[in-house]
């Protein structure tokens, strides 16, 4: 955990600009059994300091990679030297957004170490129950994954706070072949928010889903290829998520809108179908954590949710101060930097579509002829709203019951359009935090989403 | 503390810690970038960044540990940390380090930045772009100068040094006329001059007419199975998923590698050569040393469409029994064909101009699906029109099978040199 040896620094802070100063590290675990074999055993840490200063709308920021009092003095001078540099060549005259309140959050957790030794020995547990139970496998890999954030932030007009972000995944991947000797493969992640162990203390709990992840394999190994086309498909909550991620967050990015994204024409308009409300999640959802809490982000706002879409209507964006300012609406904490080195940036956080009142089965069964796509190994999506995901995991529906598996293939299509298909929306939430989202720097995000009933765009050959 | 201090330091750990055999890299780094939005400089990034990191091994068991800490308690973690990762481990032969490799000392691209001239390019490019292309948006462009020196060494006797610096530039751009904005497109390069407008650069005049062009794209109808010519950007992303998925140490490992037996043989058309040439004098920052140490080299993966070996680490090289290839990088150098891009273009019915591909890494199996991005409709040899919400399908094996052609044209940005590559028998399908 990181001492806080900056907040006495705060007094370099210039007049007239804002600033923030950020203590930050990233640690990660990582150790990878490629069948059986350890080829991956490696343990990180990387920290450092960073201010970013605001002058009338040209941002300078410096960072150093060392945890020190005089560091921190060094880039409060360097930021603030580079906003002035900049303002030369910017032509840009911003006023500086209106301070939405001051204080201080309490720190909100800790991070607990593992013994790398404890965490090989959890790959090595699971690799033996899967190469044991699944001989017929030709190929499995077990990844333990943590990258953990530790942060202390201090501001000139905001809110200052010392957070902390324990995450850590194993992800299991299974490959077979067909009776053609074709290649199939699947993989789940298991973890999320919280230490080692918080989360694997008891592998034998990741059992079932490695083993529901074999069935499903099985079946893959006899899928066939999906039907290319415009068809009626059930999405799963996993690829809800993705949608909420992908197809919309990122056109309701506020930095996007102001690049030209669908969503700046759509404000306070109808995108999708009344069943739909979509809600960018702080850090609780439902009186429970969400899978990756964010308390206070890079800019000192307090995380509050941000709602983007509710009832159909798309009714807000995600901000930053400035866009937030630009836009009239409030900050609600999305300005994150993935490492001490990066500035912050409008990120998502939890980002969910809300669940409805149908069961899964009535959607299933409401289905002649379509397809359930469950997982999704990737996504995409563009400032048209235009997206696409990769889908792992699917199945066909005829007359109302599941079918033959799939073989990998895409969904694609419009967001705005898309969700104006959506005529079931299942009761219950999945949520994910196994992934990163690209958008200059990585970020960890969580997403969900119930289970929709849906038109898309599905490849095939 | 200075780079090579520090290195004599973690010998002297590492030696009282007892470890016989391991190797390490430390490394320092400054990076100045110039960000814009909106067509205009925001933001101003300075960053001073350090890394450490260790391969130790204990016997047959190996460990690794990173940081960026460089003092002395720093390194002095930084070596517990991987001595008790390596104990950690299980045991297993094929972790190993290069053979003495003996000492060189790299000198590469520009270690002295010009940045008034790298502003001033800046801006001659954005007022290009503004004359030239009103209706197209750069929504973010970020200009940076990225200086690294670097040494690393082996127990083995390898020491190898460097001094390295490049500038770098790339676009995100949409268009717009105001009632409609096209999706969002990439482009960047590297370069260690500033000898050549930026707009010449590279990809991105291109990049800038195609999106130009591209803001009332048409939706197909139905399906057809069409050649697809990839843009020397999308091909490069073609050819590294082929690579990983067909020759990459999992798969090779795995053994559920499609080309396991194939080296020597044919697996994709004649037309195809493709080398990794970190030497070629087109490669701005072209690798120097491999992440196991050995010096590296250029090396020829497909060769008139035969493979010459797989592409692995020495880790997975002594885990096959199959040779190691001193290569890591992606320095990717695919040999020009015989036809202009008009001539390619103009010996096509049906099928599309690829800018980019919006899809997942495919399977092992090799198959891909996914939205063609940037990309333009061909009929009759001629081009007809941007598309929309159009998908391609098709496998990676089969598809550098089939090349129709490949261009006299090359892409050269700075880190690869890659030509437009003409597939047929790609599914193309719209609504």
């Amino acid at each position: 955990m990181l001492k806080d040896i900056i907040g006495a620094k705060t007094g370099l802070f210039a007049d007239g600009v804002q600033t923030v100063l950020r203590g930050h590290e990233n640690r990660t675990r990582r150790a990878v059994l490629l069948k059986g074999n350890l080829v991956q055993n490696s343990r990180s840490e990387a920290a450092g300091i960073s201010a970013r200063v605001n002058s009338k709308g040209t941002f300078g920021f410096a960072s150093i990679a060392e945890y020190t009092p005089e560091a921190a003095e060094k880039v409060i001078r360097a930021a603030t030297e580079n906003a002035r540099f900049l303002s030369r060549h910017s032509g840009r005259n911003i006023a500086l957004p209106a301070s939405a309140g001051t204080g201080t959050l309490p720190l909100n957790g800790d991070i607990t170490d593992a013994a790398q030794k404890d965490i090989i020995e959890l790959c090595q547990t699971i690799d033996g129950y899967v190469a044991a139970k699944y001989p017929d496998l030709t190929s499995r890999t077990v990844v333990y994954s943590e990258d953990s954030q530790d942060r202390i932030v201090y501001t000139s007009d905001a809110f200052n706070g010392h957070l902390v972000t324990p995450r850590c995944y194993v992800y299991v991947m299974m490959s077979a072949e067909t009776k053609d000797g074709v290649p199939v493969e699947m993989f789940k992640a298991f973890g999320g928010y919280g230490s080692f162990y918080d989360n694997f203390s008891e592998p034998e709990k990741l059992y079932p889903g490695i083993d529901q992840l074999y069935r499903r394999l099985a079946d893959k190994k006899e899928g066939v290829y999906a039907e290319a086309g415009y068809k009626t498909v059930v999405l799963g909550g996993m690829m809800g998520g993705m949608l909420a991620h992908e197809a919309v967050g990122h056109t309701v990015e506020a930095d996007l809108v102001r690049g030209g994204s669908v969503a700046g024409p759509s404000l306070n308009k109808r995108v999708a179908s009344d069943l739909v409300t979509m809600v960018d999640f702080a850090h609780t959802y439902n009186g429970k954590p969400a899978p990756l809490p964010v308390f206070l982000d890079d800019e000192g706002t307090k995380a509050t949710d941000a709602v983007l879409i509710k009832d159909g209507i798309l009714v807000g964006y995600m901000n930053d101060r400035e866009s937030a300012a630009e836009f009239g609406m409030a900050a609600a904490g999305n300005a994150r930097g993935w490492t001490f080195a990066d500035e912050p940036i409008i990120r998502m956080r939890n980002t969910c579509i809300l669940p409805g009142k149908s069961t899964v089965d009535e959607l299933i069964a409401s289905v002649d002829d379509g397809y359930y796509l469950i997982d999704s190994g990737n996504g995409q999506a563009d400032l048209t709203g235009e997206f696409m995901f990769g889908v792992t995991c699917g199945y066909e529906i005829k007359n109302g019951k599941l079918g033959r598996a799939l073989l990998d293939t895409t969904v694609s299509g419009v967001a705005f359009e898309m969700l104006k298909t959506v005529d079931m929306v299942s009761g219950e939430v999945e949520w994910t935090s196994s992934g990163f989202c690209g958008k200059k720097q990585p970020m960890a995000v969580g997403m969900g989403g119930p289970h929709m009933r849906c038109k898309i765009m599905i490849g095939g050959r | 503390m200075e780079l090579r201090l520090a290195a004599d330091y973690l010998d002297g750990v590492l030696r009282d810690l007892g470890a016989e055999k391991y190797s390490y890299t430390l490394s320092q780094s400054e990076k100045q970038e110039l960000n814009l939005e909106s067509g205009s400089f925001k933001l101003m990034r300075t960053v001073f960044n350090n890394s450490a990191s260790v391969k130790l091994f204990a016997g047959a068991r190996m460990g690794s540990a990173s940081g960026n800490d460089v003092t002395e308690d720093g390194l002095k973690k930084l070596a517990q940390e991987a001595r008790l990762a390596a104990e950690s481990a299980s045991e297993d032969p094929c972790h190993d380090i290069a053979p003495d490799q003996g000492k060189a000392e790299f000198v590469q691209g520009v270690t002295e930045p010009d940045m008034d001239a790298f502003i001033m390019r800046i801006r001659e490019f954005l007022d290009t772009a503004a004359r030239e292309f009103p209706k197209v948006k750069i929504m973010m462009g970020i200009g940076s100068y990225d200086r690294w020196s670097w040494i690393s060494r082996n127990t083995n006797g390898t020491e190898f040094s460097a001094r390295a610096g490049q500038y770098h530039f790339s676009i995100e751009i949409c268009a717009s006329d105001g009632k409609k904005t096209t999706g969002i497109d990439y482009t960047g390069f590297a370069t260690k001059t500033l000898d050549t407008p930026f707009m010449e650069m590279g990809d991105l005049r291109r990049h800038m007419e195609d999106v130009q062009n591209s803001i009332y794209p048409e939706t197909l109808d139905g399906k057809f199975e069409g050649t697809v010519i990839m843009t020397p950007g999308c091909a490069a992303e073609f050819i590294y998923m082929t690579l990983s998925n067909y020759i990459g140490d999992s798969v090779v490992i795995n053994g559920t590698s499609l080309w396991l037996d194939k080296v020597g043989q044919q697996v994709a058309d004649e037309k195809l050569t493709v080398s990794l040439k970190p030497y070629d004098d087109r490669i701005v920052m072209g690798e120097r040393a491999t992440g196991s140490g050995f010096k590296s080299e250029d090396v020829t993966l497909i060769d008139k469409g035969v493979l010459k070996t797989h592409w692995l680490s020495l880790y997975a090289a002594n885990k096959t029994g199959r040779p190691v290839v001193k290569n890591t990088s992606f320095d990717l150098v695919v040999e020009p064909g015989e036809k202009t891009l008009e001539e390619l273009i103009a010996s096509v019915d049906k099928g599309l101009i690829l800018g980019g591909f919006s899809g997942g890494q495919p399977g092992t199996n090799g198959e891909f699906s996914g939205v063609a991005k940037n990309s333009f409709l061909i009929e009759n040899g001629k081009v007809k029109c941007a598309v929309a919400e159009t998908m391609v399908n098709g496998n990676l094996g089969e598809a550098f099978r089939h090349i129709r052609g490949i261009s006299k044209e090359l892409l050269i940005d700075g880190s690869t040199v890659t030509p437009y590559i003409a597939v047929d028998g790609i599914v193309i399908s719209g609504k």
